[in-house]
């Protein structure tokens, strides 16, 4: 397994949890699953809408695009592309900043956790940490092949 | 192009296999939670030993209607602001103005709810110049923005509300202020303890008690489950003598 492969695993498992949140959000799951934390606090909060549209379907959109790259990423027209992995790890840091920046109303305005907030933060940090390996991985562009 | 033909030698056709059966069970997760019928699962069969609800709360709907729904809810609870933003407008139409249901609304405000028991207060108040189901739904539809989360003054924000609402601001804003209907919410309180409910919003059905924020297609399926039951015969709901459990049994904010 290649890291753009458990990137790709990792993509799809948060693809279908952003979905499970968005429809929660748009009505169709009555009631969140939630074990640990009050997740319908944190998802009927004020801070669960960000630019008119649901954090989770900023999220579902997130792991999409990363998947999305993932899989182009394993093609051999990209199975080395630099650019790519750049791209992957600039969408990455993207995304912890946004989660870093989820987490911290949650500890400190909402205080409220969200076990599948929590969930979404661990994997975005891990799909970080590969996108960060890949790319130092991946050959300089000087040696890609045209 | 060692790293390149390293990666290029993968097992792509196993990944793939894994991102299938993945998909498979993510999308049959998915397609579980969206119908599973909740309220089914949920519903327990009310205790008759515990106090009847009559003229308790603020009631909507026919006096003769053949059932009555009494929800147990907090202004602040984000449950109970989804069902009253999502799904009571349908419940309302479909059952309350038809004839067939007689809702009930009795606060229960939680503990951890900052400023619920100054929306109930407020709700009582709007409720003594007729416009307790406008207050509500007002509470319900603008929760984010009156909530403990985002002010350390309702009071302020009920009295907007109730200018919003075109109350006798004087009436309202001295009713806000005094407290008026304290031991109103209390009591209300202490019912909904004395009737087991844990958590908000609690429905009771007929014969079933329900804590949930429950969908429009699980509601109704219970809401008419106790109509068949009612019968064309029955009186509705809870109709025993009044309780009476007036005065503070519990310290509130």
């Amino acid at each position: 397994m290649t890291k753009r492969m458990w990137m790709a695993l990792i993509s799809l498992a948060g693809l279908f949890l952003g979905a499970y949140l968005t429809l929660y959000k748009f009505g169709v799951i009555g009631t969140l699953a939630c074990n640990v934390g009050s997740c319908e606090q944190v998802q009927t909060s004020r801070w669960s809408v960000f630019l008119g549209v649901p954090v989770a379907t900023w999220g579902l959109g997130f792991y999409l695009l990363m998947l999305t790259l993932a899989i182009a990423g394993l093609q051999p027209r990209f199975v080395d592309s630099r650019r790519l992995s750049l791209t992957m790890l600039l969408l990455a840091g993207w995304g912890v900043l946004f989660t870093a920046w989820l987490n911290y109303l949650e500890a400190y305005v909402i205080h409220a956790w969200c076990e599948w907030c929590l969930g979404s933060a661990g994997m975005v940090l891990v799909l970080f940490v590969l996108a960060l390996m890949d790319w130092r991985e991946t050959p300089e562009p000087e040696s890609d092949a045209a | 192009m060692v790293k390149a033909s390293k990666k290029a030698s993968t097992s792509n056709r196993a990944f793939y296999l894994i991102i299938a059966l993945i998909a498979i069970g993510g999308i049959a997760a998915l397609t579980y939670a969206s119908t599973r019928p909740n309220a089914v699962v949920n519903a327990s069969p009310v205790d008759t030993t515990l106090p009847k609800v009559a003229s308790q709360g603020y009631v909507m709907g026919s006096p003769t209607a053949p059932l009555e729904v009494t929800e147990f809810g907090d202004f602040e609870c984000p449950a109970c602001g989804r069902f009253s933003v999502i799904t009571e407008p349908d419940v309302r139409k479909n059952f309350v103005d038809a004839g067939k249901v007689r809702w009930r609304f009795i606060d229960y405000p939680l503990p951890m709810h900052r400023n619920t028991w100054q929306a109930s207060r407020a709700a009582a108040c709007a409720d003594e110049q007729g416009k307790f189901w406008p207050f509500h739904d007002l509470l319900y539809q603008n929760q984010d923005r009156w909530n403990g989360e985002a002010t350390t003054d309702p009071d302020k924000v009920m009295k907007e509300y109730g200018r919003q609402l075109g109350l006798n601001s004087d009436q309202f804003n001295k009713c806000v202020d005094s407290k008026k209907y304290q031991a109103k919410i209390q009591a209300h309180l202490v019912l909904a303890e004395q009737r087991k409910v844990q958590s908000t919003p609690t429905f009771v059905i007929g014969d079933q008690q329900v804590a949930s924020a429950l969908p429009y297609d699980d509601i109704a399926k219970l809401i008419t489950d106790a109509l068949a039951k009612a019968g064309p015969a029955a009186t509705g709901g809870d109709t025993a003598k009044p309780v009476t459990v007036g005065g503070a049994a519990k310290k509130a904010k």
